[in-house]
């Protein structure tokens, strides 16, 4: 029983990082299409850091580091800060990436039928990106499922936490853990379902998804 | 009045002279074909008068407003001047249909429906409406590019570029396209159609325009043309194009 409450935090953990992950990541991506020196600069330093800081470093920076300079942040909002940042600097490498394998003729084209930058990206660029992204994506979200027992160093009580003094109580470690492990595998196959589901029905011929 | 005007028209790459004084005149249902050799400047000269690339100097009029001048609506201008490319450029994430449609909805700020009805109707000209649901991949080059033509034509323009829509085709599906524009030719679209085909010129065109090394070098209907002008450069040019069957 404690364990599937604690199954129920893995996954409000994994939604709410991949959210925010993919609010930084699409904004960056929009970001780097200004092409604007400055902003380019923050980009390639964005995406240095926080894809060469290990999560459970930042996650120990913004829960017990801020606090030293006065700012306090909740355990779940400091996960999915720390997870957010990290997975939207990778998914953020992935829309850029689609983003590029977008058909010069195409963009043109709209361009000649009177479209501004807006519209060309809202209408041609962001469709074929998203559709060309879900592999990478998918790959994303499953390690961000998989980095989210760090949240019990913070005191979240995700299945990580909950197995831990389970196991404490009851000295029956192996199978606890067994068990963890394939509440994992379950989580983790539902999220692949759920993805494949849409990608199939967002499927488009001659568009490859990846 | 000539619904296109080009008055002098350079444009300068990089201190290097591409188009060097071009100057012509489009009518209302007139038909102009271009053709010349491999980069000498078709595909600049086109983008410049719809202002995809901008020009160096020279004047533009269409429809009697200096287009070359600050301050013009570069989007309500392009939406009055149609474009066909070599390779098709259909979104591909769209259907045949949502293709034509995009702009009906998004740029003219036509209704669902009422965009829906267009495109069916301009579909039925090209022989296409069965087509309508299928994926860009999922159609052959000629028809690709058939989509490609009513696309433009949908949005009711003033006038249709085209560049070298058949240079990325096979005889049998050159045919099919040459067919489809030879009906508009019929139909007095007004077109300005860039291609190396001579098969295409001589069917869509009142006259053709010769350009050698970014300059107009001749300018006449398909006969004198093709076999009977006294600039050798021309007899030159046109001797390695033409199907001599
Ligand atoms: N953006 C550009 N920058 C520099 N040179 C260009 C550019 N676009 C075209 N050119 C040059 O201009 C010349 C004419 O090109 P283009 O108009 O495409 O020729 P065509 O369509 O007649 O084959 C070529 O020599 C090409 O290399
Ligand atoms: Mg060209």
């Amino acid at each position: 029983m404690a364990l599937a409450k604690g199954a129920g935090y893995t996954i409000l953990v994994t939604i709410a990082s991949i959210g925010a992950g993919l609010a930084i990541g699409l904004l960056m991506a929009v970001l780097s299409r200004l092409q604007w020196k400055p902003v380019a600069l923050f980009l390639a330093v964005y995406l240095y850091v926080f894809r060469s800081v290990p999560v459970l470093v930042l996650l120990f920076i913004v829960f017990f580091g801020l606090p030293g300079i006065g700012i306090r942040i909740p355990p779940f909002t400091s996960m999915v800060l720390s997870l957010g940042l990290v997975s939207g600097a990778y998914l953020a490498e992935i829309f850029r990436g689609a983003m590029s394998a977008v058909d010069q003729d195409e963009i043109l084209a709209a361009e000649a039928m009177g479209m501004n930058r807006i519209q060309s990206f809202l209408y041609i660029i962001l469709p074929q990106m998203f559709r060309m992204s879900i592999p990478g994506m998918i790959n994303e979200f499953t390690s961000v499922l998989k980095y989210t027992p760090f949240a019990y160093t913070v005191g979240i009580p995700e299945i990580m936490k909950e197995a831990m003094s389970l196991a404490a109580v009851t000295l029956r470690g192996v199978e606890i853990y067994l068990a963890v492990g394939i509440i994992y595998f379950v989580i983790y196959k539902l999220f692949v379902m759920f993805f494949m589901v849409l990608e199939k029905k967002f499927r488009i011929p001659g568009l490859a998804a990846g | 009045m000539a619904l296109l005007e080009v008055k002098n028209l350079v444009k300068k790459f990089d201190d290097k002279d591409i188009l060097k004084g071009i100057s012509l005149e489009l009518h209302e249902g007139q038909s102009k074909v271009v053709m010349g050799g491999s980069g000498c400047g078709k595909s600049t000269l086109l983008r410049c008068l719809n202002l995809l690339i901008q020009p160096t100097s020279g004047e533009i009029i269409f429809k009697g407003e200096n287009i070359t001048r600050p301050g013009v609506d570069v989007r309500k201008l392009r939406q009055d001047i149609g474009f066909v490319f070599q390779h098709f450029a259909l979104y591909r994430h769209l259907t045949v249909q949502d293709n034509i449609t995009l702009g009906l909805r998004k740029l003219k700020k036509m209704p669902a429906k009422a965009a829906v009805e267009k495109a069916l109707y301009e579909l039925e000209r090209v022989d296409m409406v069965e087509h309508r649901n299928k994926y860009p991949a999922q159609l052959s080059g000629g028809q690709k590019q058939r989509v490609a033509i009513v696309r433009a034509l949908a949005m009711d323009p003033a006038v249709i570029f085209l560049d070298e829509p058949t240079s990325a085709l096979d005889p049998q599906m050159t045919r099919e396209v040459v067919t489809v524009i030879n009906k508009l030719y019929l139909d007095n679209i007004t077109m300005l159609c860039v291609t190396h085909d001579a098969f295409l010129a001589k069917y869509i065109s009142d006259s053709i325009v010769f350009m050698d090394e970014g300059a107009v070098a001749a300018e006449d209907i398909a006969e004198r043309l093709f076999y009977d002008h006294p600039d050798p450069r021309v007899r030159q040019f046109f001797l390695s194009v033409i199907d001599h069957r």
